[in-house]
């Protein structure tokens, strides 16, 4: 699956990967704030947000093409508003709405390929979001996959049981068993998930092997990127 | 319906991230209450299983298929609290992971589907509990009171989060021709009524499979969450209605009713402070209200994980002193 790819660029060795979290997370806030705020017809701006996205890109040593195929997958809902925009006669605001969700779909996902998810959801719990919050996303994110790839099985395994032939209304009470088999089987792969956890001593937190640190270049890093949105958002 | 970055207005998406952290904070407190806490990691595996759930074609007829969404489904097994944690939870990942839904515009897409959504889709479930329908086996006219009030449930929640996301980009200037507006309210009615009968099959699959997995209307989500739920879905129903009357949004509505460029002074909601349309408006004001905005979302985050805190600590500290 996809997602894989990005779990490998997060992984990677760049001056973007080392830097700390929560300095990449705040400049990215600064960054999508001005995009969201450019007035539509401002396309000079436009192009210099890109022109930032495209050295950071090439500063994280990050494949261009497939970063650029996967931000793009915002463009369906982008597109579908866009033209009815552009259908009542606004085309610089239809330009500046695919503009503004695409650009700020490849900031989110530089962040996400720069920046391995504990560390990323370390960084927004010591920015103040919940813990139990914090638990969930975590667990979500680590039991995506084997869940997911439980319901491809079960679909197979239906598929090739029923055949083409089955009624529509066959298909519909197949369909609902199945997702009352994976309630069943995620509730318990759930508790026992807990019971392991618990004989191996978890306390209610993940131990995190290298402490975060908030260095200079962090700061500099955070302050550079918001400073340069601003300049971006003022000159332009 | 995940709004990507770049279609909401500041004032909009602003109010919105701030109105987000609160209720968030309020859903993380009532799923400890729901959920004994230790097991709060079971919640994650549980939005895996919504996430993998909804890979699951449902044929709809027609030829096209559809497939649960599951925020009532999660409001009915895991408690409201902790179905909107888990569903804030998928909504932070979707944007993150899969570009599914923008970063600043997360508190709208979280009020939305998260609070709104999985509120309005208990609502139902919630309120047969006062209607006659004890759950007491097999009185069939109960039974039939829970079906239709779990079938309502997935019914409202789609409709509620996907006219909510309607009205926010309205309110944002996205303009829509009145004939578009009704052709997707259509859209939205029909694949709420999608949800609400594969909710209702999944919910009695669950529970053929094992019954304790359902929970009773009674004893599921405090009286204070009920109250919300009511007022989240008020709230859409002003928003479609107040949207509707202005497919070009409220803007051009104040400008047809002759106010001037200056909107009405209640929708100087505290960040506002520029206009929709009106971009000569400095970009000072709207930059630093868009700070301020997350500075202020941040500051209640704190302080309300604070309170928690040391209200946590009161009550323990209460609990063990009538025991002692």
């Amino acid at each position: 699956m996809h997602h894989v790819v990005v779990e490998q660029w997060s992984r990677g060795s760049s001056p973007l990967h080392a830097l700390d979290a929560r300095a990449k997370l705040g400049a990215l806030l600064g960054f999508l704030i001005a995009i969201s705020t450019t007035p539509p017809l401002a396309q000079a701006a436009f192009a210099a947000y890109a022109g930032v996205l495209f050295s950071a890109l090439v500063a994280a040593r990050l494949p261009l093409g497939a970063m650029f195929r996967r931000a793009a997958l915002v463009l369906p809902f982008a597109a579908t508003f866009a033209l009815i925009t552009w259908w009542s006669g606004d085309g610089a605001r239809a330009l500046a709405l695919a503009e503004k969700s695409f650009l700020s779909g490849l900031a989110a996902l530089l962040l996400i390929a720069t920046t391995p998810m504990t560390q990323l959801l370390r960084a927004l719990d010591s920015l103040g979001m919940p813990r139990p919050l914090v638990l969930v996303i975590q667990f979500l994110y680590r039991y995506l996959f084997v869940i997911s790839e439980q319901a491809q099985h079960m679909r197979l395994a239906s598929r090739c049981r029923q055949g083409p032939s089955a009624g529509r209304r066959s298909r519909f009470r197949a369909a609902a068993g199945a997702v009352g088999v994976l309630f069943a089987r995620s509730w318990e792969r759930a508790d026992g998930i807990y019971q392991a956890m618990l004989a191996r001593g978890f306390t209610g937190r993940f131990p995190a092997f290298a402490p975060a640190r908030f260095r200079i270049r962090d700061g500099a890093f955070l302050v550079a990127v918001t400073a340069i949105s601003v300049a971006i958002r003022v000159s332009l | 319906m995940h709004i990507p970055d770049g279609f909401l207005s500041p004032p909009v998406w602003a109010t919105l991230d701030v109105a987000a952290v609160p209720a968030v904070a309020l859903m993380a407190r009532g799923a400890r209450q729901e959920i004994e806490e230790r097991r709060i990691p079971l919640l994650g595996v549980m939005g895996a299983f919504v996430f993998a759930a909804q890979m699951i074609n449902f044929p709809v007829g027609l030829g096209t298929s559809g497939h649960l969404v599951g925020g009532t489904l999660l409001a009915i097994t895991l408690g409201p609290a902790a179905a909107s944690i888990v569903m804030t939870a998928i909504i932070v990942l979707q944007a993150f992971i899969f570009q599914d839904g923008g970063i600043v515009t997360l508190g709208a897409n979280v009020v939305n589907m998260a609070v709104v959504g999985v509120l309005a889709g208990y609502l139902p479930y919630r309120l047969v509990s006062g209607a006659g329908a004890r759950r007491d086996g097999d009185n069939p006219t109960s039974t039939r009171w829970r079906s239709s009030a779990i079938f309502l449930g997935g019914v409202l929640s789609v409709l509620a989060s996907a006219c909510l996301a309607l009205a926010e980009l309205l309110i944002s200037g996205v303009p829509m021709p009145r004939r578009m507006l009704w052709v997707s309210l259509g859209l939205f009615l029909v694949s709420a009524l999608i949800e609400g009968v594969i909710t209702l099959a999944a919910v009695g699959a669950i529970e053929r499979l094992n019954p304790l997995w359902v929970r009773s209307p009674k004893d599921s989500g405090s009286r204070a969450l009920g109250v919300v739920a009511i007022a989240a879905v008020l709230l859409v129903v002003a928003g479609v209605v107040g949207a509707s009357a202005a497919p070009d949004g409220v803007w051009s509505l104040a400008a047809q009713l002759g106010m001037s460029a200056q909107p009405p002074s209640w929708l100087h909601a505290p960040l506002a402070g520029y206009q929709v349309r009106n971009f000569e408006s400095t970009w000072v004001r709207k930059a630093s209200a868009g700070i301020a905005g997350l500075l202020m979302t941040y500051a209640i985050c704190a302080l309300a994980g604070r309170a928690m805190a040391a209200r946590a600590l009161t009550t323990r500290a209460g609990v063990r002193q009538r025991s002692a």
